[in-house]
């Protein structure tokens, strides 16, 4: 028999502004390789069908259940409950809007982050369909394949100090995702160009390296390796005129393999 | 087109600024503290080189060009600071929710920055307005009351300037995830001896006879 696990569940929803937002408690089984998507389900299913929680691949693969688990955000589909205590927190992530419980809204952050930053390739060349497509360095798709594994799920962003306080700050995922467009040679962005769009304090100079959204990345990407790279580069772009190009040049390299 | 001398626009330096005098700051603390901690070996040794700075005025413009230092680092570094109503509490009920070292570690330098701020200025003060530099002008200061402020001070220093350290190294990448344990570990460590050369340095100074 498993352990009795005691949830307390954040319950709220802005539709129905006049009733409290409160924890609400219920109490389930556990059951071997039980995650908590699986036990949210089994809660839903019988015993509060007004439960709202999002889900949809049940692998870590959509982003889409990203909750703050005992205080720290994570995927639910990604968190077994033998590895919680018998007495399980949960809330919706902060920073984005709540649709309700633990639903919250991160398609429309992500979408204003997505422009903000002009997440796209920035070429000159015209799209010629015909032509076959042109070919990349294995390591190199490798690299910008492993910044692209970013889900969009939220977590980083609820796990970081600096977006909690500063309503205004781009978050890890956004400079990863410049990161990805830095080192891809179809994009033709200068140095100057990404200092145009995230060389202040609401973008990278925000960061205060508190490093949580590298510690509670459910894909494990290298966050602030790629937040160095990129602080790196801009802030060395900020001081071009003030100190000689051949110390710029020299404080550049990093001596990772990485275009930077 | 020819690249403009200058990034566009008049966008602010103030995070190379706050990085350049940080990491001055952090160097000058480095040998400070091991000059100071000489009194262990001999204060004569500590009188000699106290007197080397004095003759060549090197501490007299040095004492005060740092805590003009000081005052830059800080001013720079204050706008990232929880000052804002309400910052304050929702960062430290976020730091207590997380449990994540590294987020503390940040609101550690937050506190040790007002301390040093406030002492830095008293510590340069008191120093420098009772010239010759002199072992037993210290063990003076330190039996009139100023045992508790060094106790308080010199673990504050050490931590701003080892977290700092360890915090410039990472938001740069120079300390990337793979070697994160191993540079903190190693600054904890450089923390410590460094604290115990203080106290060393500084129980030295009171049992002076």
């Amino acid at each position: 028999m498993g352990r009795n696990l005691k949830f307390e569940i954040f319950r709220y929803n802005p539709l129905t502004p006049d009733i409290q937002p409160c924890m609400r408690t219920y109490r389930l089984e556990e059951h071997p390789s039980m995650t908590l998507f699986i036990a949210l389900n089994m809660i839903r299913e019988r015993q509060d069908a007004s439960l709202q929680f999002d889900f949809c691949c049940r692998a870590g693969i959509c982003g889409s259940c990203g909750m703050v688990i005992n205080g720290r955000p994570g995927l639910a589909c990604h968190t077994q409950t033998c590895d919680l205590p018998n007495h399980i927190a949960l809330h919706p992530l902060p920073v984005f809007k709540l649709l309700g419980d633990l639903c919250v809204d991160t398609g429309v952050w992500f979408r204003n982050m997505g422009t903000k930053i002009e997440s796209w390739i920035h070429t000159a060349k015209a799209f010629e369909p015909s032509v076959p497509e042109e070919r990349m360095d294995n390591a190199l798709a490798n690299h910008i394949f492993e910044l692209d594994r970013c889900i969009e799920c939220g977590c980083c962003v609820g796990a970081c100090g600096t977006a909690r306080m500063r309503e205004d700050f781009i978050g890890a995922t956004a400079i990863n995702r410049l990161a990805r467009f830095h080192i891809d040679p179809r994009d033709n962005r200068s140095p100057a160009d990404f200092y145009d769009i995230i060389g202040d304090d609401t973008g990278i100079f925000g960061c205060m390296g508190l490093l949580a959204c590298d510690n509670v990345c459910p894909k494990n990407l290298p966050l602030q390796d790629q937040l160095g790279i990129m602080r790196r580069m801009v802030t060395i772009e900020s001081v071009r005129g003030i100190i000689p190009a051949f110390i710029r040049n020299k404080l550049q390299g990093c001596g990772c393999k990485q275009k930077c | 087109m020819i690249a403009s001398s200058f990034p566009a626009g008049a966008r602010s330096r103030l995070d190379f600024w706050q990085v350049a005098s940080g990491a001055i700051l952090a160097l000058f603390i480095c040998v400070h503290l091991i000059l100071e901690g000489s009194v262990v070996i001999s204060p004569k040794l500590t009188d000699g080189i106290a007197w080397l700075l004095e003759a060549t005025c090197v501490a007299q413009i040095a004492a005060p060009c740092l805590v003009l230092l000081i005052l830059f680092h800080f001013w720079i570094a204050a706008r990232k600071m929880p000052f804002r109503a309400g910052e304050l509490g929702v960062f430290v009920r976020h730091s207590r929710c997380l449990r994540e070292a590294d987020t503390w570690l940040w609101l550690v330098q937050v506190f040790t920055a007002v301390v040093i701020l406030a002492g830095a200025f008293f510590h340069v003060y008191t120093v420098m307005t009772d010239l010759p530099i002199t072992v037993a002008g210290s063990a003076k200061r330190l039996h009139s009351g100023w045992m508790a402020f060094h106790a308080v001070f010199l673990p504050c220093v050490i931590l701003h300037t080892g977290i700092g350290i360890y915090r410039l190294a990472v938001k740069f990448g120079i300390c990337s995830k793979a070697a994160r344990n191993r540079v903190r570990a190693t600054i904890w460590i450089v923390m410590g001896c460094y604290l115990t050369l203080g106290t060393l340095a500084l129980s030295r100074v009171w049992f002076l006879e």
